[in-house]
């Protein structure tokens, strides 16, 4: 599994997570080259999180928006607990974040990949 | 455009319901309606009803509520939308029947809005909230809105030199106001020392999406609350020339880009700006002019940054403001009398008609312990999604 970047055909505009529309004011792009996202980034900001939805068994979280080198943004969980500040390098890897979803009120098995920032 | 004014407000009980989700909300509209002279059946002039709800279908598997209210009210054949914008599903469903009323479509609109989330675990409900953030870039990770505050919050304390008893002092100042509000969820006072104390904060008040901590944050809350409008040439003849006309002056709303990291500056609160800019040009005021706000504070921060966004105060300085007592009941710019999301409690889609309906109540000087001496000018800020989608709303006392 992997996350990716999507850049406008026609501006090269780069966006997370994919649109259907370039974001560009100026353009009406409606067509993108997609590649994986990942690697150094830096963390803008973070939080734990105690009280979580259903679905998640563990007694907090951490997350973070994180800005990759070419101004790229993405938000996801901190895979680690200890020295976490705001500005830090991180590095962006893609795991698994969740494992259960909640369909029609019932919750059930079915994994979903996401951004897990690391250490560098 | 036709003048477009409130002649009723009703409201709940905000905290836990002992009756079903319609029943909740129809027990506020009657009061709205008893409020104002509004007859049902054959005598009924409420062609048109909008409810504000985000979960009831989630929650309580219930949908058209709207159709539901109607037929229970017997106020049939009303036209009858229900409207959800989240968090701001009250103040949308305001701003419709603003619109209706002012363009023809309708003379008198009865505005809901309701929300029952206590039905459900803790764990469900900040999973039904939490359906609101971007479905592949967010939710999955498990984020939460208390996880975006404390994002946000984080942030704010970096960029302007906030701490953490700023957010308490707010928290304080809500709880003193909810203790003046008989419909307010939480009608306790709070020492600054008891929520700050190191020395057992964490027993006190713990944290819940760091630095966040209980008291920064609005409580899970059932309510309903409404409101009867009406149109200035229509309030005579309808019978409701005995009430105060309150004039909707002013109608805004934005929206921002749903996945938060991408907003060009992640302290800004766009959306928030540039509805009360909207509702205030079509007002014809400034920030300067308003009396008396009820904005959005499921998160103590949102009051902080939605007092600069509104123009109340400077960018940087509503913690300030807060701090020298600006913005409590006896301040310079009184904001959330009614004890706000913090304390009065936050049904999702009653919050914006909940605070329509204090604004109400103060420009009518009926506020009772908690009223602001001469309210002439309120604004109300519903924050929806986070801060993807909000409303403002200025009222003026005729």
């Amino acid at each position: 599994m992997e996350m990716y970047q999507y850049t406008c055909t026609k501006c090269g505009k780069v966006h997370h997570p994919r649109y259907i529309v370039c974001q560009n004011p100026d353009c009406d792009g409606r067509e993108f080259e997609k590649a994986p996202l990942g690697g150094k980034c830096k963390l803008l900001t973070w939080t734990r999180a105690y009280n979580l939805p259903e679905g998640f068994e563990m007694p907090w979280l951490n997350f973070g928006i994180v800005e990759f080198p070419n101004g790229v943004r993405a938000t996801g969980q901190i895979g680690f607990d200890e020295g976490i500040e705001s500005g830090m390098e991180l590095y962006a890897t893609t795991a698994k974040v969740r494992d259960k979803v909640i369909k029609y009120k019932e919750t059930v098995p079915e994994s979903k990949y996401g951004f897990v920032f690391t250490r560098l | 455009m036709r003048e477009v004014g409130i002649v009723g407000v009703g409201h709940t009980k905000f905290g836990k319901t002992v009756v079903p989700f319609i029943d909740m909300c129809c027990e506020a509209a009657l009061e709205a309606m008893d409020d104002a002279g509004a007859k049902t059946g054959r005598c009924n002039h409420i062609d048109q009803v909008f409810v504000g709800t985000m979960g009831a279908g989630m929650v309580q598997r219930v949908s058209g509520t709207a159709s539901a209210i109607v037929d229970t009210l017997n106020i049939r054949p009303a036209m009858a939308e229900t409207v959800e914008n989240g968090p701001a599903s009250g103040g949308s469903a305001i701003k419709l029947g603003y619109m209706a009323i002012a363009s023809g479509v309708a003379d008198c609109v009865l505005v809901i809005g309701g929300e029952a989330m206590r039905e459900v675990t803790g764990w469900e409900g900040t999973d039904f909230v939490a359906t609101m953030l971007h479905p592949e870039a967010e939710y999955p990770y498990g984020l939460t809105l208390p996880a975006f505050a404390g994002l946000f919050t984080r942030l704010r304390m970096d960029t302007y030199g906030m701490d953490s008893k700023d957010l308490s002092i707010v928290s304080v100042k809500n709880h003193a106001n909810a203790c003046k509000n008989p419909c307010a969820h939480i009608q306790r006072p709070v020492s600054l020392e008891r929520i700050t104390n190191p020395a057992y904060i964490a027993a006190t008040n713990p944290l819940v999406a760091d630095p966040l901590r209980q008291f920064d944050m609005c409580p899970v809350s059932d309510g309903a609350a409404a409101l009867l409008l009406v149109a200035k040439d229509k309030q005579d003849e309808f019978g409701f020339g005995h009430k105060p006309f309150i004039r909707i002056a002013g109608v805004g709303s934005a929206t921002d880009t749903h996945v938060v990291a991408n907003r060009a500056i992640p302290t800004d609160l766009l959306a928030v700006r540039l509805s009360a800019q909207k509702a205030y040009k079509m007002a014809g005021i400034t920030a300067e002019d308003v009396d008396v706000a009820e904005l959005h504070d499921a998160f103590q921060i949102l009051e902080i940054a939605e007092s600069e966004e509104t123009g109340l105060f400077p960018v940087g300085t509503g913690h300030l403001a807060a701090r020298e007592g600006r913005t409590a009941l006896t301040g310079d710019m009184p904001i959330n009398t009614s004890g706000g999301l913090k304390a009065k409690g936050h049904p999702l889609g009653a919050t914006g008609v909940s605070q329509v309906a204090e604004l109400v109540r103060q420009l009518r000087g009926e506020a009772g312990e908690r009223q602001v001496p001469n309210a002439k000018v309120g604004l109300s800020i519903n924050f929806g999604g986070f801060g993807n989608n909000v409303t403002a709303t200025v009222l003026k006392a005729e």
